[in-house]
């Protein structure tokens, strides 16, 4: 995987004691850096235009981020939920798949920035644990973000990971497309933290995840933390649907199941490509020739566009085949899905996000 | 959008003769878009398809009626699995020879994977007849296919085939 360089780090004044500060320095000694006073003043733009959501991933802003780092993760209206809270410790990706939420979600505010009072995270998060050590929480950090993508230059790993390996009520999520673990081999996460990969086969990778690992490169990395102690966690999402998706998607379940041992998955999910009317427009400003766009999607009652009920139904059975004729009893879940879809795939639907999130503790 | 001037020729040339409005139009232009790109093809080359121009030169059509088949048309171009999964379930409907107070309809999209049931009855003798009739279609084979339709299931091969997913 090409690893991400900006063109320049921009940093608000204040930040400079902060270790994501000191990693950045000592890992982009080439790239030129520059302090001021604020962020806000540095934006510069005031109208979102496709080339302008490009052009904001390639300057990297430290900043300290003045709200809460932790919330509950939106989920989406009617679906069935997993409960699952997130810690936003930047904002954008260095990525660029074709089909990225934040293309719309981040429009207003694109500019590719950490946060660096990495201590407030922690203190917020220390919080909420011990305040409420009868209550197991699923935490990730990539809602908003790629959590490892950067860490070769943030190093933010090193900074959660042992508080969190400490905590007896936690699970860490970090999601990634990236092989960047490193950082991750030489920490202990104590059975605390998930590692956890987007999977597509490499002809989707190739085509819509631009700047991402290759499949064979995620699935080493997948290994080697796997081998360093850590859970595993899978999102098979977006699937995609097109012509032959089942031969290529089939093999990817199987290099996947072929590469690390299933008994210490703690998650599996599926979801089919979800979007909006509006960021449907911004995908065919960015990627005019993407073949996304053309699948059946219809409207759901969210709001949002997906493969209509049948197909995706069907898609989701063979998946589900694939991955139980590998590992039969790994936890596997849908994402943002309505119970009429959980009833027709698995025969079931759990009655409520809390219990679909307790579905997902024990598999501890 | 990109569109080259035949494109836009042929789409203006549409848009005149139905007095397409701009949700319509926005409708067709996604659609015209998305189709093209698919399938390699030009929008005129689209537009200039017998389907369409068939409805455009048709005498008996007034100008409502052609737009409302030519974006049907266009409709099914674009979502070919799923129209023909609804003319499938439509057909299996119609099969059923309901009483014309019993109405079965599915949602747009086939979103929620049921089948919506409509009686008209102006008494309860009335209500209690048509409820009957509907539970003695419900036992049939061909309700029972319009649910598996609906859930995803491969279905029996129709005459005029209807073998979406292959199990």
């Amino acid at each position: 995987m090409q690893l991400f360089q900006p063109e320049e780090v921009i940093v608000e004044r204040g930040s400079e004691a902060s270790p994501i500060y000191r990693n950045l320095r000592n890992r982009l000694p080439l790239i030129p850096f520059r302090t001021v006073d604020a962020v806000s003043t540095e934006n510069g733009r005031t109208d979102f235009s496709a080339s302008t959501f490009g052009a904001a991933k390639k300057r990297l802003f430290l900043t300290r981020h003045k709200g809460e780092f932790l919330k509950k993760c939106p989920g989406s209206d009617g679906q069935i939920c997993c409960n699952y809270f997130v810690i936003n410790f930047a904002s954008n990706c260095p990525m660029d798949c074709s089909y990225c939420y934040l293309q719309e979600y981040l429009a207003d505010n694109p500019e590719l920035k950490v946060f660096s009072n990495v201590d407030d995270l922690l203190t917020e998060a220390e919080e909420l644990l011990t305040n409420h050590r009868r209550f197991f929480f699923r935490i990730g950090t990539g809602e908003i973000t790629d959590s490892l993508a950067l860490d070769p230059y943030i190093g933010f790993a090193r900074e959660v990971v042992p508080f969190f390996a400490e905590q007896p009520n936690v699970l860490l999520e970090l999601k990634t497309k990236s092989d960047c673990v490193e950082g991750l081999l030489v920490l202990d996460p104590k059975d605390r933290v998930v590692v956890s990969w987007s999977m597509n086969p490499q002809r989707v990778i190739d085509l819509d995840e631009h700047g991402t690992a290759s499949l064979s490169e995620r699935l080493l990395a997948a290994r080697r933390c796997q081998d360093a102690g850590y859970r595993l966690g899978f999102h098979f999402d977006p699937i995609v649907e097109y012509s032959n998706w089942e031969g290529d998607y089939e093999d990817m379940v199987d290099q996947t199941f072929c590469s690390v041992d299933w008994r210490r998955i703690a998650w599996l999910s599926m979801g089919v490509l979800r979007d909006t009317p509006s960021l449907k427009r911004i995908i065919r400003d960015r990627f005019p020739r993407t073949q996304l766009l053309t699948g059946e999607q219809v409207l759901c009652p969210d709001g949002k566009l997906r493969y209509f009920q049948p197909m995706r139904v069907d898609i989701y059975r063979k998946m589900l085949c694939w991955i139980r004729r590998a590992a039969p009893t790994v936890k596997v879940y849908l994402c943002m899905e309505s119970k009429e879809v959980w009833e027709q795939v698995f025969g079931f639907a759990p009655i409520c996000e809390k219990e679909l999130g307790n579905q997902m503790a024990p598999s501890l | 959008m990109g569109w080259d001037q035949p494109a836009r020729d042929s789409l203006f040339r549409l848009a005149k003769g139905l007095k397409v409005g701009e949700n319509h139009l926005r409708d067709l232009m996604d659609w015209l878009e998305e189709i093209a790109l698919r399938d390699q093809s030009t929008i005129e080359e689209i537009l200039a398809g017998k389907p369409i121009t068939d409805i455009e030169s048709d005498p008996r059509l007034g100008r409502a009626d052609k737009l409302k088949r030519v974006k049907e048309e266009l409709r099914r171009l674009r979502f070919p699995r799923l129209a023909q999964m609804e003319d499938s379930i439509r057909a299996r409907i119609q099969e059923l020879k309901l009483h014309p107070e019993i109405r079965l309809t599915v949602p747009p999209g086939l979103e929620g994977g049921k089948l919506r049931v409509e009686l008209s009855a102006a008494n309860p003798e009335g209500l209690k007849r048509l409820t009957g009739k509907l539970a003695e279609a419900a036992d049939t084979n061909t309700v029972r296919e319009i649910f598996a339709l609906l859930a995803g299931e491969a279905v029996e091969s129709r005459p005029k085939s209807d073998h979406f997913f292959r199990g």
